[in-house]
């Protein structure tokens, strides 16, 4: 008999500091060689169900599991964020890991490490810098190291959600080629392209139920279930998020940036990299500008220059905003960062939205602000104890709460279902109609906007 | 020649810093000390690719060595060639090792750590996917800088402030590396190191040439100042 079977029976998991279990009473099970799409609102346990496989629960993330959960046969494993799981700082020697923990033989190894390598469609030399890799890339190489182990089931938590559509499809077809016919689990919000390539839909509601469970024909002809993104379905409508959470409390002022180039130092100052070259764009109050481009091209960084957080290597910003102290700057600009972890600054999720307004001296309405991005219950929990989608709806009204004259997003629509999309977008299309200055660096193309800039190519090396 | 040092085995890059640790125990005298950095300077020049990294490390160490040579002046009757040889001490003792840490592959680290010198397997390469997050540090401490600086508590230019802050900000970077040590370890364990046993390594660990010469320039390098001492 093949292995590559997941089953739960009756499990149930209440992690630390929660009333409530977030899944309650799963019972799951999936075939050898299936390929499973899973899918649900934000936070209603995808990642805790990939997780509960991994053995994880209840071992390194603290909680109370009851019920059974098995893994037939060796399980492989892509977390929401791959730079966690690069263990090397070469790439050959990372793909490498896992079959040395297997005891392999060394010719062994590194024909394993070739054949991942080839699989996920990375071809750069044995010896390339792990830290020289895009988000993309990064995660190609996790699953890499993930193959090279020859593991019966995979488990992907939102492979494709950093990537612009181009890249996406590279990524999701590297995936499916590398996979085979070992049993595939994937986690996606945007998950329109994965039906072609699966056998079976799980859709979980809200709470860590399933909702749905069946073919994709049935899943299309049931209608689907609330939040998810339906293929076919336009993009939902911003919600109107009322003028007195988002009119700016500073005269907003443009933005203008002018051939803006900037390089920076890797490994100990032996090698630069061009981070971007020749960006020009004025932002203008009452106006939403995205930045686009794709997958490495510096949209991240264009949108830092322009705030004042980094310094340019050439060409100039106006205001130039480097040298202020930081609560003027804090009041004048509002900043999303990408990855939202690094940005909390307390160990309660109502703090956090209290934090930069109080040190301003600016009143705010932490219960009601929670309430609109729908994290009110969450209040007293810890940031960290949320899932993806929650924690940047946090890090975004806890960057904007004090209503800053230039709200600058970076990624902001990215693990969102679309009734949280619905929020987020509201909450930018809402202050650009106060009058503030509005930027994002974004891949979603249904992310509303007035003006579009690009970004050049990818820029390499130099 | 300034290539040579990404190609030496890690061990003879470990060893440069335990020979001048030993070495520094001898440097009991201003000419022997300046010898001493001196030859490790010349060394520095004709060996490593960049001359930025390793005046970096000596800023770091001759802020230690210059609170010792404070202390020590105060405290030692305001002896300025006594302060100064502890000073100087404590470069020869931390300068060469903390510029060679900064060379160092982990990977490379984990090959001779359980091949040359036997030490258990799973230990060693826990530790070195462990260091391989520390290269992340300096850019983890770049977006909490930013971060903090958009939320408008980073401190003013009063001294104070700037203590607690580097307090604060070294707190979160401990929350963060341990977060990341959970995710870390929960993807390790999914790659087969859960149950890993009879763990093999992907690259043998061997000594050439240019190895065993780095090593004798190692050690002779730390024994100026042992030679001095006895010769004087
Ligand atoms: N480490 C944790 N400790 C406590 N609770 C957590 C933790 N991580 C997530 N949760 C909670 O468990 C629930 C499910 O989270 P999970 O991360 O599985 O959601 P998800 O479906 O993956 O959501 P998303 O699409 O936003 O990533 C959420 O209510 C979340 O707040
Ligand atoms: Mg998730």
């Amino acid at each position: 008999m093949r292995s590559g079977a997941i089953s739960f029976r009756g499990f149930t998991w209440r992690p630390v500091g929660r009333k409530n279990p977030t899944i309650a009473g799963l019972d799951l099970h999936i075939e050898p060689g299936e390929r499973v799409l899973l899918v649900g609102p934000s936070g209603s346990g995808k990642s805790t169900i990939l997780h509960a496989a991994a053995g994880a629960l209840g071992t390194t993330i603290s909680g109370e599991a009851t019920g059974d959960v098995s893994v037939d046969g060796r399980l492989g494993l892509v977390l929401q964020n791959p730079a966690d799981a690069i263990v090397a700082e070469r790439i050959g020697r990372d793909v490498a890991f896992g079959p040395e923990n297997l005891g392999l033989p060394r010719d062994e190894i590194w024909r394993r490490v070739d054949a991942a390598l080839a699989a996920v469609r990375l071809d750069y030399p044995r010896d390339h810098l792990t830290s020289a890799l895009s988000g993309g890339e990064q995660q190609r190489l996790v699953l890499a190291g993930v193959l090279a182990t020859e593991p019966d089931v995979v488990l992907l938590d939102e492979p494709t959600s950093m990537l612009d559509a181009v890249a996406a499809e590279r990524a999701r077809d590297a995936v499916l080629a590398a996979v085979g016919d070992r049993t595939l689990v994937v986690v996606e919000h945007r998950f329109e392209p994965w039906l072609d390539h699966v056998d079976r839909v799980v859709a979980l509601d809200p709470g860590g139920v399933v909702g749905f469970d069946g073919s994709v024909a049935e899943f299309l002809a049931s209608g689907g279930r609330p939040r998810l993104w339906m293929p076919g379905a336009p993009p939902p409508t911003p919600i109107e998020i009322p003028a007195e959470f988002v009119s700016p409390a500073v005269v907003p002022e443009a933005v203008d940036a002018s051939d803006v180039v900037l390089t920076t130092r890797m490994i100990r100052g032996t090698r630069r990299h061009r981070a971007l070259s020749g960006f020009t764009a004025r932002l203008a109050p009452g106006t939403t500008t995205a930045i686009t481009g794709p997958s490495g091209a510096g949209k991240s960084t264009a949108l830092l220059a322009m705030t004042g957080l980094v310094r340019v290597s050439g060409g100039t910003v106006t205001p130039d905003r480097t040298r202020m102290r930081s609560r003027e700057l804090a009041r004048e600009v509002g900043w999303v960062p990408q990855n939202p972890e690094l940005g909390f600054l307390t160990t309660s999720v109502r703090e956090e939205v209290e934090r930069t307004a109080s040190v301003l001296g600016v009143e705010v309405e932490a219960d009601e602000l929670l309430a609109l991005v729908g994290l009110e219950r969450f209040a007293p929990s810890h940031p960290y104890r949320l899932s993806g989608g929650e924690q940047r709806r946090l890090a975004m009204i806890s960057a904007l709460a004090h209503r800053p004259g230039f709200v600058a997003l970076d990624e902001p629509t990215v693990g969102q279902d679309r009734d949280t999309w619905a929020v987020v977008t509201g909450w930018y299309t809402a202050a650009a109609r106060a009058g503030a200055v509005v930027a994002l660096a974004t891949h979603d193309p249904d992310a509303p906007r007035d003006v579009e800039i690009a970004v050049g190519e990818a820029v390499t090396a130099t | 020649m300034r290539t040579l040092i990404t190609r030496v085995n890690p061990l003879v890059l470990l060893s440069v810093g335990a020979f001048s640790l030993i070495g520094s125990f001898a440097v009991r005298s201003l000419p022997v000390a300046a010898v001493t950095i001196g030859l490790y300077a010349l060394a520095a020049l004709i060996f490593l690719p960049t001359w930025r990294y390793p005046l970096a490390c000596l800023a770091f160490s001759g802020f230690a060595a210059v609170t010792i040579v404070y202390s020590t002046w105060r405290l030692g009757g305001q002896n300025t060639e006594v302060a100064a040889v502890a000073g100087l001490r404590i470069l020869v003792l931390a300068w060469p090792g903390s510029v060679m840490v900064g060379f160092i592959d982990p990977g490379r680290l984990s090959d001779y750590a359980a091949q040359t010198l036997r030490l258990p397997a799973r230990g060693v390469a826990a530790f070195s996917a462990a260091l391989q997050r520390f290269s992340g540090f300096a850019q983890t401490w770049e977006s909490l800088e930013r971060t903090r600086r958009a939320r408008g508590v980073a401190p003013g230019r009063h001294p104070v402030g700037q203590v607690k802050h580097s307090g604060s900000m070294a707190f979160a970077l401990l929350v963060q590396a341990m977060r990341g040590a959970s995710s870390s370890s929960i993807a390790m364990d999914a790659r087969g190191f859960a149950d890993a046993r009879g763990r093999t390594w992907a690259e043998p660990a061997t000594w050439s040439r240019m190895d065993l010469a780095g090593l004798a320039l190692a050690a002779a390098l730390g024994a100026v100042p042992i030679v001095c001492f006895f010769a004087i």
